[in-house]
């Protein structure tokens, strides 16, 4: 596996180079492209299908975008997906399969994180004492979330940093001792996890009357989307209430958008404006496309996210979410996921169906 | 543009107003309807159920068909104002082609003048005099059909015009009608409300179009309470919510989402038969953009005929795809576009794994069809012109995979011999489908159609019978007895 090891090296200097031009993505992208043609047979079937072989694509922006449903379908890996270090998997759906990301070793992976968060999240900050509200990758090792904020801790966060999660949910007992403690000695405090967690713990705290008032150079992470949990907010509203609720500016409250099947996240710089804008580190691009044709919209339009991510070594560069959004300067508004649609007419939709045929056993 | 939604009696009050906004490419329509108060939704209540008992019912059902002829008359003329406004407007808001749009009112409208009106009225009532009086009947005795002082119409979805059914059955039964429009197509029921005005003033106070947000629970419950009948157009998860307001007394009618396909039979299938049918079975496909509760999921194609189900799949992508020069498809949320995006690539990447299957589709993804060979399971599409072809045996190997839907089936488009139809006929009928049509016609069914099986007029009247023993007991107290 001699080109596996050239792939990853050439991947990992990639990352490093922070100089690195237009061309060098696009150099880099392509060379990855190839490699990924050659070992990984499903992709190569998808892409001749698609007419688009090595020699054809001459840009990254020709490189066939891999819908993440098919994750779900086939094995999307380059080396063998027995010996992975790692196996991602996304959280089921309708018909419960998950689809799986499959990383032979996860450095890449770690480098690619901890170089985008601490440049975009931690910034002058070597260390900070922090709060986890999500469960370990101990207890989810599925979970590409639960590996990014163990590592996130074990980077960045001090001796003192704990999770804050426990089996009836937000430890609140674990954390008014942190946010007070915090409060009370001035030292600066990360709450870090899931967006529904910092619902489920703002619908606590507001329940108590608590507020806090967190010392300067305190931060919030949250990331994943909130919907569906006990409490529907909108954005403006649940930054608000952090921020009140907490005392931390909303500008230093930040959102990763991340998906399992990359292997880099985007983030904002904060959140005092939504939708805010987000972007990633020199190694991951985006496009935003018309889904029906698979053309770039013009810069303004609404459309759906396909990432190139060059991190993504072993599976698929390039990805077509199901995720809606703006291209702007510096980044783009991410403006939710596409839900199932309902029908417009009296025609049943397959939303609706799906769901007849489960409460009503055949 | 402005247009005025919804039609209300005069109760001497102003009403507040909501704009509804539709955007059709660089078309803008500001769509404005009323918002009634509860009170006000009251006294239109109250004036409607008075003016059903006192006007409404005075005329003569045939006079109340003459009518609704007139209207429809109007809509189907094109030089008309009305007509040409819906023409313009409905475009616009239902995103259907201009086309489509004139084509479907034109087929659509005609079920309802006076000839087919009569048919329906003979169809559920045998009789076209049983809703004006008391008439004979053969076992003794005398019988009047009465229809409810007040019937309210829950209508959904964007198919232009589709309240009409309703609409139109509770006219003919002499009930004073409460329409809620959906938020999707909430001009065509208030025009043609208006129209009967304007053609019999003194109906003026018999209906209302209305509008309000979808689960506003207490409006709901006020409204059902003063109600005979419901009938409610919808998903099974909003019927339901709208049926736990109901009480008891009331009556209600729900007609659900549906699932409709075809079959066509080897015997349809040699090679000059077979691309008028799959012309026609494209056709079904693009009308309406499959949104309808009789548009097509997918065909059922027989092997063993001239043409194979596969070469047929190809016919009709062929069909659909010239189809789309002349009906394009309307214009997609991105929510649609993506949903519909991933179906296909979903149907792509499955030819991994089953070389037999087949991907049809233009670059724009205007239209897919899927040639399936080896698994005849039934699944819903995800519609807007994506139709799966299914090769198949003997039709006693489908039946099983589609029984299980029975409370979803509706129409099936057929394209078959004589003898086959009545033979099929019987085994569909029997797992819940409940409307057999030919190939093409599917998005029209006939005036007097049994939608979802079920009646038109019969099941939103009572009858009342004079039992023959007090007829003839009257006559003992008669003031000529001897």
């Amino acid at each position: 596996m001699k080109q596996q090891q050239e792939i990853i090296e050439s991947t990992l200097q990639f990352i490093q180079n922070q100089l690195s031009s237009e061309d060098d993505f696009n150099e880099q992208a392509l060379q990855i492209f190839s490699y990924q043609y050659q070992h990984n047979l499903p992709y190569r079937t998808f892409c001749m299908q698609k007419g688009k072989t090595p020699r054809m694509v001459k840009t990254w922006r020709d490189i066939p975008a891999v819908p993440i449903n098919a994750f779900k379908e086939v094995t999307l890996s380059c080396a063998d997906p027995n010996e992975a270090a790692a196996v991602f998997m996304t959280s089921g759906t309708t018909k419960g399969i998950k689809g799986k990301h499959y990383h032979p070793i996860l450095h890449i992976y770690n480098r690619s994180m901890t170089l985008n968060f601490k440049q975009r999240f931690m910034k002058d900050t070597e260390k900070i004492r922090m709060g986890v509200l999500f469960p370990t990758a101990k207890e989810l090792p599925n979970s590409s979330l639960a590996h990014y904020l163990a590592l996130g801790m074990k980077e960045f966060g001090t001796e003192d940093s704990h999770y804050l999660i426990n089996d009836n949910g937000v430890d609140m007992d674990r954390l008014l001792e942190e946010l007070s403690h915090s409060e009370e000695t001035g030292e600066p405090y990360a709450l870090v996890g899931a967006s529904f967690s910092f619902v489920h713990m703002l619908e606590k705290l507001e329940g108590m009357g608590k507020t806090f008032s967190l010392p300067k150079g305190s931060k919030i992470l949250d990331t994943g989307g909130f919907k569906n949990q006990s409490k529907e907010l909108d954005l403006d509203e649940f930054y608000q209430l952090l921020s009140s609720i907490l005392g931390v500016d909303r500008a230093e409250c930040i959102n990763m958008y991340g998906i399992t099947e990359l292997s880099t996240q985007f983030y904002d710089n904060g959140n005092t404006n939504v939708p805010s804008v987000k972007s990633g580190p020199h190694w991951i691009r985006t496009r935003v496309i018309n889904p029906l044709t698979g053309e770039e919209v013009s810069k303004g339009e609404r459309g759906v996210l396909v990432h190139c991510d060059l991190a993504n070594f072993n599976s698929v560069t390039t990805i077509l979410t199901e995720d809606v959004g703006i291209e702007v300067d510096c980044g783009f508004l991410l403006l939710g996921r596409v839900e199932g649609t309902q029908a417009k007419g009296c025609s049943i939709a397959v939303e609706e169906f799906l769901k007849a045929t489960k409460e009503f056993p055949k | 543009m402005r247009e005025t939604a919804g039609y209300l009696p005069d109760i001497g009050e102003e009403f507040e107003k909501k704009v509804l906004l539709f955007r059709d490419k660089e078309e803008v329509l500001e769509v404005e309807i009323p918002l009634l108060t509860e009170e006000q939704m009251d006294k239109v209540i109250q004036k409607v159920k008075k003016a059903s008992a006192e006007t409404l019912k005075s005329f003569s059902v045939m006079e109340l068909v003459k009518i609704i002829d007139q209207v429809i008359d109007r809509l189907l003329d094109r030089n008309t104002s009305c007509r040409q406004k819906a023409e313009k407007l409905l475009p616009i808001v239902t995103g259907y082609s201009e086309e489509l749009i004139r084509l479907g009112l034109t087929s659509y409208l005609k079920n309802f003048r006076k000839h087919e009106l009569q048919r329906f009225l003979i169809e559920d009532l045998g009789n076209l005099s049983l809703l004006d009086e008391f008439q004979p009947r053969v076992k003794g005795g005398f019988s009047k059909a009465i229809g409810p002082d007040l019937i309210t119409h829950i209508w959904s979805g964007n198919v232009p015009g589709l309240p009409l059914w309703s609409f139109i059955s509770g006219l003919l039964v002499k009930a004073g009608n409460v329409g809620k429009v959906p938020s999707a197509e909430p001009l065509f029921a208030g025009w043609f409300a208006r129209l009967l005005v304007e053609i019999e003033p003194r109906l003026s106070d018999c209906f209302a179009v209305v509008w309000w947000k979808g689960g506003n629970e207490e409006r709901e419950r006020s409204l059902f309470k003063q109600t005979d009948v419901v009938v409610g157009y919808g998903g099974n998860e909003s019927l339901q919510s709208i049926q736990s307001r109901i009480p008891i007394t009331t009556r209600f009618l729900p007609f659900g989402h549906k699932i409709s396909f075809g079959v066509v039979s080897k015997s349809s299938l040699d090679s000059h038969k077979a691309w008028h049918s799959a012309r026609q079975a494209a056709l079904d496909v693009v009308r309406y953009d499959q949104q309808g509760c009789y548009s097509p999921h997918l065909f059922y194609v027989q092997n063993g005929g001239n043409i194979s189900p596969r070469e047929f799949a190809r016919y009709m992508a062929h069909e659909l795809d010239n189809f789309e020069k002349r009906f394009p498809r309307r214009s997609l949320s991105m929510e649609e576009s993506a949903s519909l995006a991933s179906w296909r690539q979903r149907e792509e990447m499955d030819i991994y794994s089953n070389p037999y299957k087949e991907v049809l589709g233009n670059a724009a993804n205007d239209w897919t069809v899927v040639y399936e060979e080896n698994d005849i399971s039934f699944s819903p599409s995800c519609l807007n012109r994506m139709i799966r072809v299914i090769a198949f045996e003997r039709i006693e190997d489908i039946i099983p995979s589609i029984a299980p839907n029975r409370s979803f089936l509706q129409t099936v488009g057929i394209a078959t011999s004589p003898k086959e139809l009545f033979h099929w006929a019987e085994l569909l009928g029997k797992i819940g489908l409940t409307r057999i049509t030919a190939l093409g016609n599917m998005t029209s069914p006939e005036a007097g159609w049994h939608h979802d099986g079920r009646f038109n007029l019969l099941d939103l009247i009572h009858m009342v019978d004079i039992e023959s023993s007090a007829e003839e007991e009257s006559e003992r107290f008669a003031p000529y007895v001897d």
